[in-house]
Protein backbone atom coordinates (compact mmCIF):
# COMPACT_ATOMS: atom_id res chain seq x y z
CA UNK A 1 0.00 0.00 0.00
CA UNK A 2 1.62 3.28 -1.09
CA UNK A 3 1.72 5.94 1.64
CA UNK A 4 1.02 9.04 -0.68
CA UNK A 5 -2.90 8.74 -0.54
CA UNK A 6 -5.07 11.26 0.22
CA UNK A 7 -5.78 10.78 4.00
CA UNK A 8 -9.25 10.91 3.64
CA UNK A 9 -8.77 8.18 0.20
CA UNK A 10 -7.28 5.85 2.34
CA UNK A 11 -9.51 3.32 3.95
CA UNK A 12 -11.31 3.09 0.61
CA UNK A 13 -8.85 2.19 -1.28
CA UNK A 14 -6.97 0.38 0.72
CA UNK A 15 -10.17 -1.76 0.64
CA UNK A 16 -10.15 -1.70 -2.84
CA UNK A 17 -7.01 -2.98 -2.99
CA UNK A 18 -8.36 -6.52 -1.21
CA UNK A 19 -6.70 -6.14 1.95
CA UNK A 20 -8.67 -8.36 3.49
CA UNK A 21 -7.90 -7.79 7.33
CA UNK A 22 -9.18 -4.34 7.25
CA UNK A 23 -11.80 -5.18 4.55
CA UNK A 24 -13.36 -7.38 6.97
CA UNK A 25 -12.70 -5.20 9.59
CA UNK A 26 -14.41 -2.34 8.03
CA UNK A 27 -17.56 -4.12 6.89
CA UNK A 28 -17.96 -6.24 10.70
CA UNK A 29 -17.32 -3.02 12.64
CA UNK A 30 -18.11 0.28 10.91
CA UNK A 31 -21.42 -0.13 12.21
CA UNK A 32 -20.63 -0.82 15.67
CA UNK A 33 -18.41 1.49 16.24
CA UNK A 34 -20.82 4.06 14.38
CA UNK A 35 -23.31 2.94 17.13
CA UNK A 36 -21.21 2.60 20.04
CA UNK A 37 -20.26 5.96 19.69
CA UNK A 38 -23.51 7.54 19.27
CA UNK A 39 -24.94 5.77 22.50
CA UNK A 40 -21.45 7.34 23.39
CA UNK A 41 -23.05 11.01 22.68
CA UNK A 42 -21.81 11.88 19.59
CA UNK A 43 -23.92 13.21 16.62
CA UNK A 44 -23.77 11.00 13.68
CA UNK A 45 -21.58 13.13 11.70
CA UNK A 46 -19.38 13.16 14.48
CA UNK A 47 -18.93 9.25 14.75
CA UNK A 48 -18.62 9.23 10.93
CA UNK A 49 -15.67 11.13 11.70
CA UNK A 50 -14.30 9.62 14.50
CA UNK A 51 -14.88 5.87 12.26
CA UNK A 52 -12.93 7.36 9.32
CA UNK A 53 -10.19 8.82 11.46
CA UNK A 54 -10.22 4.97 13.72
CA UNK A 55 -9.86 3.06 10.42
CA UNK A 56 -7.01 5.75 9.36
CA UNK A 57 -5.13 4.79 12.31
CA UNK A 58 -5.62 1.43 11.85
CA UNK A 59 -4.30 1.84 7.93
CA UNK A 60 -1.09 3.60 9.85
CA UNK A 61 -0.72 0.53 12.31
CA UNK A 62 -1.10 -2.03 9.65
CA UNK A 63 1.23 -0.06 7.70
CA UNK A 64 3.94 0.24 9.99
CA UNK A 65 4.13 -3.46 11.13
CA UNK A 66 2.00 -3.46 13.89
CA UNK A 67 0.76 -6.40 15.71
CA UNK A 68 -2.44 -8.11 14.33
CA UNK A 69 -4.04 -9.51 17.16
CA UNK A 70 -6.90 -8.02 19.19
CA UNK A 71 -7.66 -5.59 16.31
CA UNK A 72 -11.56 -5.44 17.00
CA UNK A 73 -11.27 -4.16 20.28
CA UNK A 74 -7.65 -2.03 19.17
CA UNK A 75 -10.12 -0.08 16.81
CA UNK A 76 -12.69 0.13 19.45
CA UNK A 77 -10.14 1.62 22.13
CA UNK A 78 -9.29 3.81 19.17
CA UNK A 79 -12.69 5.25 18.62
CA UNK A 80 -13.00 5.25 22.30
CA UNK A 81 -10.23 7.53 23.17
CA UNK A 82 -11.13 10.02 20.28
CA UNK A 83 -15.27 10.12 21.75
CA UNK A 84 -14.11 11.05 25.17
CA UNK A 85 -11.51 13.73 24.14
CA UNK A 86 -14.57 15.15 21.58
CA UNK A 87 -16.91 15.15 24.73
CA UNK A 88 -18.51 13.23 27.87
CA UNK A 89 -22.12 14.12 27.36
CA UNK A 90 -24.03 10.63 27.34
CA UNK A 91 -28.03 11.82 27.23
CA UNK A 92 -28.13 12.96 24.09
CA UNK A 93 -29.92 10.05 22.13
CA UNK A 94 -29.38 6.83 23.87
CA UNK A 95 -32.17 6.04 25.91
CA UNK A 96 -33.77 8.90 26.17
CA UNK A 97 -35.99 8.57 22.65
CA UNK A 98 -37.34 5.47 23.92
CA UNK A 99 -39.91 7.23 25.88
CA UNK A 100 -41.95 7.92 23.65
CA UNK A 101 -44.08 5.67 21.63
CA UNK A 102 -42.89 6.46 18.11
CA UNK A 103 -39.27 6.01 19.47
CA UNK A 104 -40.13 2.47 21.17
CA UNK A 105 -41.85 1.60 17.64
CA UNK A 106 -38.62 2.24 15.51
CA UNK A 107 -36.98 -0.12 18.07
CA UNK A 108 -39.27 -2.79 18.57
CA UNK A 109 -39.52 -5.32 15.46
CA UNK A 110 -43.06 -5.92 14.05
CA UNK A 111 -44.88 -3.13 16.56
CA UNK A 112 -48.17 -3.29 16.49
CA UNK A 113 -49.94 -0.17 19.03
CA UNK A 114 -50.77 -2.78 21.92
CA UNK A 115 -47.29 -4.00 22.07
CA UNK A 116 -45.46 -0.48 21.98
CA UNK A 117 -48.08 0.93 24.75
CA UNK A 118 -46.90 -2.06 26.42
CA UNK A 119 -43.21 -1.59 26.00
CA UNK A 120 -43.52 2.23 26.51
CA UNK A 121 -43.05 1.87 30.15
CA UNK A 122 -40.70 -0.42 30.08
CA UNK A 123 -38.28 1.56 27.93
CA UNK A 124 -39.34 4.47 30.04
CA UNK A 125 -38.30 2.79 33.39
CA UNK A 126 -35.01 1.65 31.35
CA UNK A 127 -34.19 4.71 29.71
CA UNK A 128 -33.73 6.24 33.16
CA UNK A 129 -32.27 3.56 34.73
CA UNK A 130 -29.53 4.05 32.26
CA UNK A 131 -28.83 7.24 32.91
CA UNK A 132 -28.56 6.42 36.53
CA UNK A 133 -25.57 4.28 35.46
CA UNK A 134 -21.83 5.42 36.16
CA UNK A 135 -19.56 6.30 33.22
CA UNK A 136 -17.56 3.08 33.33
CA UNK A 137 -20.82 0.82 33.68
CA UNK A 138 -22.71 2.16 31.02
CA UNK A 139 -19.31 1.97 28.65
CA UNK A 140 -19.23 -1.40 29.81
CA UNK A 141 -22.46 -2.77 28.59
CA UNK A 142 -22.36 -0.74 25.56
CA UNK A 143 -19.66 -2.78 24.56
CA UNK A 144 -20.84 -5.68 26.05
CA UNK A 145 -23.82 -4.94 23.77
CA UNK A 146 -21.77 -4.21 20.36
CA UNK A 147 -20.68 -7.89 21.16
CA UNK A 148 -17.06 -7.73 22.81
CA UNK A 149 -15.76 -10.22 25.07
CA UNK A 150 -14.67 -9.27 28.57
CA UNK A 151 -10.98 -9.53 27.91
CA UNK A 152 -11.68 -6.92 24.97
CA UNK A 153 -13.70 -4.63 26.88
CA UNK A 154 -11.07 -4.50 29.28
CA UNK A 155 -8.82 -3.88 26.63
CA UNK A 156 -10.77 -1.43 25.26
CA UNK A 157 -11.08 0.52 28.88
CA UNK A 158 -7.89 0.02 30.07
CA UNK A 159 -9.09 -2.15 32.93
CA UNK A 160 -8.81 -5.81 34.32
CA UNK A 161 -11.01 -8.55 33.02
CA UNK A 162 -12.35 -9.32 36.62
CA UNK A 163 -13.53 -5.79 36.99
CA UNK A 164 -15.58 -5.30 33.53
CA UNK A 165 -16.75 -8.80 35.03
CA UNK A 166 -17.27 -6.59 38.43
CA UNK A 167 -18.93 -3.77 36.42
CA UNK A 168 -21.12 -5.94 34.33
CA UNK A 169 -22.69 -7.76 37.00
CA UNK A 170 -23.10 -4.46 39.05
CA UNK A 171 -24.76 -2.47 35.78
CA UNK A 172 -26.75 -5.47 34.94
CA UNK A 173 -28.35 -6.16 38.34
CA UNK A 174 -29.00 -2.11 39.06
CA UNK A 175 -30.92 -2.04 35.72
CA UNK A 176 -32.79 -4.85 36.33
CA UNK A 177 -33.95 -3.75 39.89
CA UNK A 178 -34.60 0.04 38.91
CA UNK A 179 -36.52 -1.40 35.80
CA UNK A 180 -38.50 -3.69 38.21
CA UNK A 181 -37.94 -6.59 36.32
CA UNK B 1 -28.51 -14.74 48.61
CA UNK B 2 -27.57 -17.60 46.38
CA UNK B 3 -24.04 -18.49 46.62
CA UNK B 4 -24.15 -18.60 43.09
CA UNK B 5 -25.40 -15.19 42.16
CA UNK B 6 -22.48 -13.68 41.95
CA UNK B 7 -21.54 -15.71 39.02
CA UNK B 8 -24.83 -15.87 37.16
CA UNK B 9 -24.29 -13.05 34.39
CA UNK B 10 -20.33 -14.02 33.65
CA UNK B 11 -22.31 -17.51 32.76
CA UNK B 12 -25.27 -15.77 30.76
CA UNK B 13 -21.82 -14.13 28.78
CA UNK B 14 -20.40 -17.31 28.32
CA UNK B 15 -17.46 -16.31 30.00
CA UNK B 16 -17.12 -18.92 32.65
CA UNK B 17 -14.02 -21.74 32.53
CA UNK B 18 -15.99 -24.22 31.12
CA UNK B 19 -15.80 -26.39 34.13
CA UNK B 20 -16.78 -23.47 36.65
CA UNK B 21 -19.61 -23.25 33.57
CA UNK B 22 -21.01 -26.52 33.97
CA UNK B 23 -21.03 -26.07 37.79
CA UNK B 24 -23.00 -22.70 37.69
CA UNK B 25 -25.58 -24.39 34.95
CA UNK B 26 -25.82 -27.74 37.44
CA UNK B 27 -26.60 -25.27 40.33
CA UNK B 28 -29.16 -23.19 37.94
CA UNK B 29 -31.17 -26.46 37.53
CA UNK B 30 -32.03 -27.02 40.78
CA UNK B 31 -31.80 -23.72 42.06
CA UNK B 32 -35.38 -21.82 41.12
CA UNK B 33 -33.85 -18.49 42.92
CA UNK B 34 -31.17 -18.15 40.87
CA UNK B 35 -33.07 -19.06 37.32
CA UNK B 36 -35.55 -16.03 38.11
CA UNK B 37 -32.93 -13.71 38.64
CA UNK B 38 -31.15 -15.16 35.54
CA UNK B 39 -35.04 -14.30 33.73
CA UNK B 40 -34.74 -10.73 35.07
CA UNK B 41 -31.08 -10.43 33.74
CA UNK B 42 -32.12 -11.94 30.51
CA UNK B 43 -34.67 -9.42 29.96
CA UNK B 44 -33.15 -6.47 31.05
CA UNK B 45 -30.08 -7.32 28.72
CA UNK B 46 -32.57 -7.61 25.73
CA UNK B 47 -34.04 -4.81 26.41
CA UNK B 48 -30.79 -3.18 26.68
CA UNK B 49 -29.93 -4.31 23.44
CA UNK B 50 -32.88 -3.41 21.70
CA UNK B 51 -32.15 0.45 23.42
CA UNK B 52 -28.61 0.53 21.78
CA UNK B 53 -29.35 -0.77 18.44
CA UNK B 54 -32.81 1.00 18.08
CA UNK B 55 -30.60 4.62 18.95
CA UNK B 56 -28.90 4.51 15.26
CA UNK B 57 -32.76 4.53 14.01
CA UNK B 58 -33.76 7.40 16.06
CA UNK B 59 -33.19 10.73 14.51
CA UNK B 60 -31.16 13.26 16.38
CA UNK B 61 -32.76 15.56 18.37
CA UNK B 62 -33.80 18.99 16.25
CA UNK B 63 -31.93 22.17 16.59
CA UNK B 64 -34.53 24.81 17.47
CA UNK B 65 -33.94 28.26 15.53
CA UNK B 66 -34.52 30.55 18.14
CA UNK B 67 -33.96 33.44 15.90
CA UNK B 68 -36.20 31.53 13.13
CA UNK B 69 -39.23 30.91 15.92
CA UNK B 70 -38.93 34.48 16.78
CA UNK B 71 -39.04 35.59 13.35
CA UNK B 72 -41.92 33.66 13.14
CA UNK B 73 -43.89 35.05 16.19
CA UNK B 74 -42.86 38.80 14.98
CA UNK B 75 -44.40 38.30 11.48
CA UNK B 76 -47.67 36.85 12.74
CA UNK B 77 -47.95 39.37 15.40
CA UNK B 78 -47.40 41.89 12.18
CA UNK B 79 -50.23 40.48 10.20
CA UNK B 80 -52.37 40.08 13.19
CA UNK B 81 -51.66 44.08 13.29
CA UNK B 82 -52.33 44.64 9.47
CA UNK B 83 -55.01 42.29 8.64
CA UNK B 84 -57.57 41.78 11.45
CA UNK B 85 -57.78 45.05 13.89
CA UNK B 86 -59.73 43.99 16.51
CA UNK B 87 -63.31 45.55 16.08
CA UNK B 88 -64.92 47.28 18.68
CA UNK B 89 -66.66 45.70 21.64
CA UNK B 90 -69.90 46.70 20.47
CA UNK B 91 -69.74 45.28 17.24
CA UNK B 92 -68.91 41.71 18.55
CA UNK B 93 -71.94 39.35 18.40
CA UNK B 94 -72.52 35.89 18.33
CA UNK B 95 -74.27 34.14 15.44
CA UNK B 96 -75.57 30.77 14.74
CA UNK B 97 -72.70 28.21 12.78
CA UNK B 98 -72.04 29.81 9.64
CA UNK B 99 -72.10 28.30 6.23
CA UNK B 100 -68.51 27.57 4.46
CA UNK B 101 -66.40 30.61 4.04
CA UNK B 102 -65.81 31.78 0.56
CA UNK B 103 -63.09 30.13 -1.85
CA UNK B 104 -60.30 31.96 -1.49
CA UNK B 105 -59.92 34.76 -3.50
CA UNK B 106 -56.63 36.03 -5.25
CA UNK B 107 -55.31 39.29 -3.90
CA UNK B 108 -53.67 41.87 -5.83
CA UNK B 109 -50.36 40.28 -4.51
CA UNK B 110 -48.83 36.63 -5.83
CA UNK B 111 -51.46 34.48 -3.88
CA UNK B 112 -49.32 30.84 -2.69
CA UNK B 113 -51.42 27.92 -1.73
CA UNK B 114 -51.39 26.68 1.85
CA UNK B 115 -48.64 24.84 2.69
CA UNK B 116 -50.13 21.29 3.13
CA UNK B 117 -48.87 20.70 6.65
CA UNK B 118 -50.31 23.61 7.49
CA UNK B 119 -53.49 23.32 9.90
CA UNK B 120 -56.69 23.61 9.08
CA UNK B 121 -58.74 27.21 10.27
CA UNK B 122 -60.58 26.73 13.08
CA UNK B 123 -64.21 27.23 12.55
CA UNK B 124 -65.56 29.77 14.97
CA UNK B 125 -68.94 29.67 15.27
CA UNK B 126 -69.27 33.38 16.26
CA UNK B 127 -67.48 34.88 13.52
CA UNK B 128 -69.24 37.18 11.58
CA UNK B 129 -71.32 36.13 8.35
CA UNK B 130 -69.70 38.37 6.36
CA UNK B 131 -67.74 37.19 3.18
CA UNK B 132 -64.26 36.44 4.07
CA UNK B 133 -61.01 36.70 2.26
CA UNK B 134 -57.93 35.05 2.65
CA UNK B 135 -55.22 36.83 2.14
CA UNK B 136 -51.95 34.87 1.74
CA UNK B 137 -48.51 36.60 1.61
CA UNK B 138 -45.39 34.45 0.67
CA UNK B 139 -42.83 34.15 3.56
CA UNK B 140 -40.01 34.75 1.28
CA UNK B 141 -41.27 37.90 0.89
CA UNK B 142 -41.26 38.64 4.75
CA UNK B 143 -37.54 37.15 5.58
CA UNK B 144 -33.88 36.65 3.89
CA UNK B 145 -33.66 33.82 1.62
CA UNK B 146 -33.34 30.47 3.62
CA UNK B 147 -34.61 32.38 7.04
CA UNK B 148 -37.80 29.91 6.23
CA UNK B 149 -38.75 26.85 4.92
CA UNK B 150 -39.48 27.05 1.13
CA UNK B 151 -43.47 27.20 0.31
CA UNK B 152 -44.55 28.90 3.58
CA UNK B 153 -46.76 31.46 3.35
CA UNK B 154 -48.85 33.10 5.88
CA UNK B 155 -52.61 33.46 5.65
CA UNK B 156 -54.89 36.22 6.80
CA UNK B 157 -58.40 36.00 7.26
CA UNK B 158 -60.05 39.34 6.14
CA UNK B 159 -63.63 40.40 6.88
CA UNK B 160 -65.17 43.75 5.19
CA UNK B 161 -67.49 45.09 7.73
CA UNK B 162 -69.89 48.07 6.68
Amino acid sequence: MSGDLLPWALPLARFQTGDHEATTLFRELRKPLLRYLVCLGLSSDEAQDVVQDAFLSLHRHLSAGGPQENMRSWLFRVAHNQARNRQNSYDRRFGAPLADADGAAKVLDEATPERVLLEKEKFQRLGNAIRTLADGERECLLLRASGLRYREIGDVLGIATSTVADTVERAVKKLAEKCNV
Amino acid sequence: MCEYSGRLIAWLDQELPDQEAAHVEGHVARCAECRLALSAYKEVSVAFLSCYEGTMAIPPPRKTKLWVGGGLAAAAAMLAAIFIPLPPAEKISFHPPSPPPAPIVAASTQVHMRHRYAPAPVRRPWIAEEPMVQVALPAEALFPPGAVPQGFSFIADVRFQQ
